[in-house]
Order: C-alpha cells, then structure tokens, then sequence
C-alpha cells in the first residue's frame, strides 16, 4: 500500500468507521453555512425589497413649473430619467363652479388609469357613471340629485362619476377628469406632474438630482416625509437585520468550533496510536486537517444549498417575490467554513501534540 | 449512586461539560436575542414610521370644500365651519386614549402681509407647536413638533400663547422659499392689520408650508378674529394595520363582535371614538399613511419572525448536534455500566439528568448574555433599549431543554444499541 493510499484509506476510514461523528460535525458546519448563506443573501437583497414597499405611498416626487406648462420635451426628459422604475403623471388644476349651488371646486386633469395606480392607498367606489373621478367630500355635498354641471369661466361640463374615491388629504375635496375634457373645458395644460420613482434611497436621491439640474425654471421637490420615513426604515431594518444575523452567525460559529475541537479531542487515542507507529507530527496534522476540510466542504455545500432555500421561500413567503440565490456567495461561505473547520481541527492537535502518545494510550 | 454517579460525570469531565455547556448556552443566547428582537421590531418600526406624520385628519362634518391648489388655501377664513378647539382635548378621553401620540389643530388663511420689503401674500397657517395640555388628570403636549416630524427650523420655534402677548411682537415661523422671495430674515417683524409679528425661525417642510408663516394657533385665530376656532386637525395614533375585519361596518355588527371591534385599535375604531367625543365632525384616515404603514410594518416584522425561525432552527440544530458529539464520545462509559449491570432506563436517566442540568445552566447563561444582546442592538440601531420580556426565559428554558434531551437521546440510544464487550473492547 502506497503512502497516498495509506492517506486516503485512514481519511475515508475514519469518516466511515465513525459515522455519527462525521455526521455531528457535518451537520454542525452544514449549520453555520446554511444560516450565514440565508442571511446574507436576505441582506443582499432587503435593501431593494423593501424599497419597493413604498410604492403604495404614492408620489414621492412632485415637480411643479412656476410659469406656464410643462413643455413635452420636459416632460419626455422626466419620463426618460424615471424610465421603467416608476410613474410619471401630469395633472392640471382649476377652479370651476358648481352650477347648482355655486360652491367652488378644484378640479384636476389627468390620466385617470395613472392616477389610480399611482395611489393605491385610496378606496374607490366604482359607478360607472362616466368618466370623473370624484372625491369624498365632492360626493357627499353636492348629493342633490341630478347631474353636476361644473363651470369654468363661460364653459359648462357636465360630471358623471366613474368612482367616488376616499384618500383622507385635500384631494377628497376635487374632481378629477380625464386630461383631454379638462383641457377642452378650461383650456389649461398641466404645470404640474406627480412622480413616483421606485428604488433605493440612493437611487431616488440621485434621480431628483439629475431632474432638477436638467430642468432649469422648474422646481423637483421630494416629499420629505416619504423620502425620510422610506431611508429610516429600510436603513435601520438593513441595520437590524446584519446585525441579528452577525449575532447568530458568530455564536453558531462558536458553537461549531466547540464541537468541531471536541470531537477531535475525543480522537486523541487514534493521534496516540499514529504518533507510536512513527507518524510525523506534519503527517497526522495534515491528516486531520484534510479530513476536516473534507467534512467542512460537504457540510458547506450542503449548507449553501439549504441556506439559499430558506432565503428563497423567506422572500416568496414575506415579500411575495422570491429572493434568488447569490452565486456570489458560494465561494466565501465554502472557504469561511473550511477555515474555520482548519482552526477548529488543529489548534486541539497542536495541545495534544505537547502530550506523550504513551501517557494518552495508557488513559492517563 | 445515582448522585454520586451525576455529581463526578460533572467533576471529572470538565472539558466535555465545558464543551456542551458552551455550546447550549450560545444557541441560548442566539434564541434569547432574536426573540426579542423579532418581537420588539414591530413597536420599533412603527416608532420610526411616525415620521409619516399623522395617520387621521378630523375636519367639520358642515365644512364646505377646501380649495386648494399647490399648498395655496384659496377658500376664505370665514366661510365654512369649524371645530371647537376647546373640545380637542377630549381626543385623549376616547377608549384609545394611550394610542393618540399626539394631535394638531390648524386654521388658515390667504393674508396680506407687509415687511421691510414690501407686501406680499402667503398663507398663514395657525397651529400648536408643542402645546402643553390637560384632560382630567392626564397631562399631554400636542403639535406639529410631534405630529410633523420632519419640520425641521432654523431658528427658535416659537411658543404656544394662550393670549396675545402684552410686551413683546408674538414669536412665527417663516416658511423657507417665502424668506428667499421677499428677502426675510430671523429677527424681521412682519406686520399684519397693523400687528406686528417677530420671525423666530425659518421653516423647511419640503412642502406647502415653505411658502407660508406658521404661527402659533391663538395668534391666528386673534388675527382673523376667529376665538377657538379650528378647521383641520391630524391625528398622529398607533393602530393596528386594517383588515377586513376593520373595515366592517360597525353599527351592523352584533354587541359581541361590535365591542372586539371596537375593543382593537383598528384605524377605524380609533375615527369611530373621535366621532362618539366630538360631535359633527368626519374622521378620516389619511390613507397614503394609514394603509402602507401597516403593510411596511407587516414586511418587516414577518422578515424578522421568519429571520427568527431560522436561527431558532439552527441553534436547535447546533446544539442537539453538540449535545450529539459530546454523549457519542461517552460510550466507553455506558459500556461499562451495562456490563456491570446498569439497565437501560438506568442508563438513559442519568444522561438526561446530567442533559437536563446542563439544558438549564446553559439556557440560564444564554438568556443573560442574548439579553445583553439585543440591549446593545437595541441602543445602537434604534436608540432606545430592547426589552427582553421574562416569558422569554421560560420559553429558553423549555427549548433548551427539549432540543438537549432530543440530541442525548439519540445519541445514547445508539450508544446503548453496542454491545458492551465490543466497546469496551474499542472495536465499535
């Protein structure tokens, strides 16, 4: 039998003859790479998920033009920096007239889908009457019966409600209409357009100022209590969650590393016996490493599978999206764990090694 | 014997007791921090959305509409109703009381203003900054300094007068682009219907009101002859995210469903009480508030107990395999108490006391140290201490010593499965 086969015999012997330790260290490494994989694959993509909580919010960005309309080469350059990661929407004010009872309303113009799904927090009751979108406060004080004819200036329109909407702000008191009967009735173009970009913090922050710096004479305001409410909760979860994961990752570490050198103290018999049949100290380190290494590997694997798993069905179960598995990931948590299974292996040698074989073998 | 046997394991086996001792009080404390970190996120999350501001508005049931475009108040000071500012403190008499964080009123008006510089209009916007009050003995302050967090002044904000002061200008706030566009400063006075008012701060709300003065509520209403009058206040109160439940409609509900409704701090239910306290108003939520901040709040409170779960799992897991290790390592010793005729009961009873003892000390010290964790996380991420709840010791305690006692009892019964003159022989 060659040296290499003499290696590789007692490396897989060992593992074989002893199958529950191989096992309770295998599984106490598959442990620690399995939560450190779920956690920082979770971290890696919390930041964006959660960001995208903040949709329903609404608008975060309102940009409004102090003079005139928005032009269409402004507005093409709004819609060019959002692109596909939010919603642009033009809306036009006036005040027009209720004919009956001459009470004075707002009424907006815009893209009805848009506005809609710009705000799914509000509650709409369909009925499909006709094409304005009406709110609370409109609804219930102009509830005489009859059509409502609102009056800008000398022109006359008459409403018919699509849907009553409840939002709880200043737009419970307007009527909304669909951009091109609100131009045709007041003859107002939008000067104002309601934008809601979807990202990071960073990101929506950087798109305000590419906005404002490439549209002179028009003001870019973030609304600041969804922008600041959005940074502190994603910030301090991303927080929370790196550290909550740091904890148990370090802790269940230890906890391997408890393990990983008691099972080869108990080993010490077999160090003895090597050691007597004229082992070198090289030669019995280096195959308990390898072995270690060995296990360490296969419980990593193992562990990076199953931690990508539970990160998958955490984010399908919570996020309703399932976060996909970062390769990134693979090679670190192999060699995080190989390494610590090479500490853990052999600083109990390097204690054993100052014992004589014969006091071990004699059980003293 | 059996102490005897119990009490020397401990003594002589130091190293190996040591081991499983760490090895149970780390997977302790992991289960003693997330615990109560995942049950504490959601009183913290919620405490870092009240930066959304208020979550219900009360305005008067006769009001007509508002006209209001861009943050510009078209509809004149007087028409319309209004609320009795007198009966707002009844808000914190309501079922809910503890749940109202705090409340503020407004009352404003397009005005002409004339400063150094000349005249110009804007908005002015009465409100309580940080007003103190009292219903029956409760003692509470409410304003937009708590309502509106992120207002932010440059300056002093102003105080809350109850009357128009005799000596002194009374004190407002500047919103910031109207200081830019009539070249107003901290210190100006400003005066209206020959009344002088002093600048104390400049106001940056990064909306409508950075075009408006805000002043304090009693100045406004002086101003525009209007005592006690409010026509707005936003509620800022702890709720319950709704669901379909909440949303149901309670005057048709049975008493016994009605009072679990009305018995559950539902957005809803809380704009139910401030209807039932003040009359002739409409409570609204606030709804770009309300219904999101629930649905954020539910994301990551379940990322957490899902978070929590895992490390639970993998502790378990941990230690049951430690426990695992350290019993297969023993089974010299059960060899030879079978072959000196130690029955297996007998056998499997004193590994499980000697797991049990350590199930307890370990829970014991990992409870102590995973509290001292999440204290830490607590400060350091969200400024304000994590409370570990004492039913979370309980809870470690059981866990400790169930996964224990499932990684001895494998590990013994397959130690027990040996014959014992083949262990002893050290062939297994």
């Amino acid at each position: 039998m060659s040296r290499r086969q003499l290696l590789l015999r007692l490396l897989f012997k060992a593992a074989w003859v002893r199958k529950d330790r191989a096992l309770t260290t295998l599984i106490s490494v598959a442990v620690v790479a399995t939560i450190a994989t779920a956690a920082l694959t979770i971290y890696s993509d919390l930041e964006g998920r959660l960001s995208r909580e903040f949709r329903g919010f609404g608008a975060n960005v309102i940009i409004t033009k102090s003079s005139g309309a928005l032009t269409n080469d402004e507005l093409a350059r709004i819609n060019q920096t959002v692109g596909s990661r939010g919603e642009v929407l033009p809306v036009a004010y006036a005040i027009g007239t209720e004919r009956e009872g001459g009470a004075r309303v707002v009424i907006g113009g815009a893209d009805l889908e848009k506005l809609r799904r710009l705000n799914p927090s509000w509650s709409f009751t369909d009925l499909n009457q006709g094409s304005a979108l009406v709110g609370t406060r409109v609804a219930e004080s102009l509830s005489h019966g009859g059509d409502w004819h609102i009056a800008f200036g000398s022109a006359v329109t008459s409403i018919a409600p699509r849907a009553v909407f409840r939002s709880g702000s200043d737009d419970d008191s307007r009527v909304y209409l669909p951009l091109a009967d609100f131009e045709k009735l007041t003859n107002v173009q939008p000067h104002t357009a309601l934008v809601r970009i979807e990202g990071r913090p960073q990101e929506i922050q950087t798109a305000v100022t590419s906005l404002s710096s490439s549209l002179p004479g028009v003001e870019v305001k973030p609304v600041r209590q969804i922008t600041q409410a959005e940074r502190a909760v994603v910030g301090k979860t991303r927080s929370i969650v790196f550290a909550a994961s740091a904890v148990v990752v370090v802790l269940i570490m230890l906890c391997m590393v408890a393990t990983f050198t008691s099972s080869v103290l108990e080993r010490r018999r077999d160090f003895a016996v090597m050691k007597a049949l004229g082992a070198s100290n090289g030669a019995v380190n280096s195959l308990f490493a390898a072995e270690a290494a060995l296990l360490a590997l296969a419980g990593a694997a193992a562990g990076y599978i199953l931690g990508s798993g539970i990160a998958f069905w955490i984010g399908k179960a919570n996020f309703d999206a399932a976060i996909p598995p970062q390769p990134v990931l693979l090679l670190p948590v192999l060699l995080g764990s190989v390494f610590l299974a090479l500490i853990a292996s052999t600083v109990p040698l390097k204690l054993l090694q100052q014992i004589q074989p014969a006091a071990i073998l004699r059980g003293e | 014997m059996f102490l005897r046997l119990l009490f020397e394991s401990f003594r002589r086996q130091k190293r190996r007791k040591g081991v499983a001792l760490l090895a149970i009080a780390l997977g302790m404390s992991i289960a003693t921090a997330m615990i109560a970190v995942g049950t504490d996120i959601g009183d913290k999350i919620s405490q870092e959305l009240r930066s959304l501001g208020a979550n219900l508005v009360i305005t008067p049931i006769e009001d007509t509409l508002d006209v209001n475009i861009g943050g510009v108040n078209l509809k004149p000071a007087t028409e319309g109703a209004f609320i009795p500012e007198s009966d707002l403190a009844k808000i914190k008499g309501i079922f809910w009381r503890h749940n109202i964080k705090s409340y503020a009123p407004f009352l404003s008006s397009e005005e002409t203003f004339t400063s150094k510089n000349g005249t110009f209009k804007a908005d002015l916007i009465g409100t309580y900054f940080a007003q103190q009050l009292k219903y029956g003995k409760e003692e509470f302050t409410a304003g937009v300094r708590t309502v509106n967090p992120w207002w932010k002044v440059d300056g002093v904000w102003p105080q809350d007068y109850t009357d128009w002061p005799s000596s002194n200008p009374p004190e407002i706030l500047v919103g910031s682009k109207l200081t830019q566009q009539n070249g107003l400063a901290i210190g100006d006075q400003i005066v209206i219907g020959g009344k002088a008012l002093l600048v104390s701060g400049i106001l940056n709300t990064g909306g409508a009101e950075d075009t408006a003065i805000v002043a304090p509520l009693h100045i406004v209403q002086s101003i525009l002859g209007l005592p006690n009058a409010v026509r707005r206040v936003t509620v800022s109160a702890l709720t319950k995210p709704e669901d379909a439940f909440a949303r149901k409609d309670p005057n048709k509900m049975a008493p016994a469903v009605r009072d679990r409704w009305y018995c559950s701090p539902y957005a809803n239910s809380i704009a139910f009480q401030i209807r039932e306290v003040l009359p002739n108003v409409r409570v609204e939520q606030i709804r770009q508030v309300e219904q999101n901040q629930g649905k954020v709040l539910s994301r990551v409170s379940g990322l957490m107990l899902l978070l929590t779960l895992a490390a639970l799992l993998a502790a378990a897991l941990a230690v049951s395999a430690a426990m695992a290790a350290t019993i297969l390592e023993r089974r010299q010793e059960v060899g030879l108490m079978k072959s000196l005729g130690a029955s297996n009961v007998a056998v499997a009873a004193l590994f499980l006391t000697e797991a049990g003892f350590l199930a307890l000390t370990g829970a014991l010290a990992g409870f102590v140290a995973g509290t001292f964790l999440a204290h830490r996380i607590g400060n350091s991420i969200f400024g304000s201490a994590i409370v570990v709840h004492p039913v979370v010791l309980a809870v470690v305690i059981f866990v400790a010593m169930l996964v224990t006692a499932l990684g001895s009892a494998g590990a013994v019964r397959k130690a027990m499965q040996f014959d014992p003159a083949v262990v002893l022989r050290g062939d297994a």
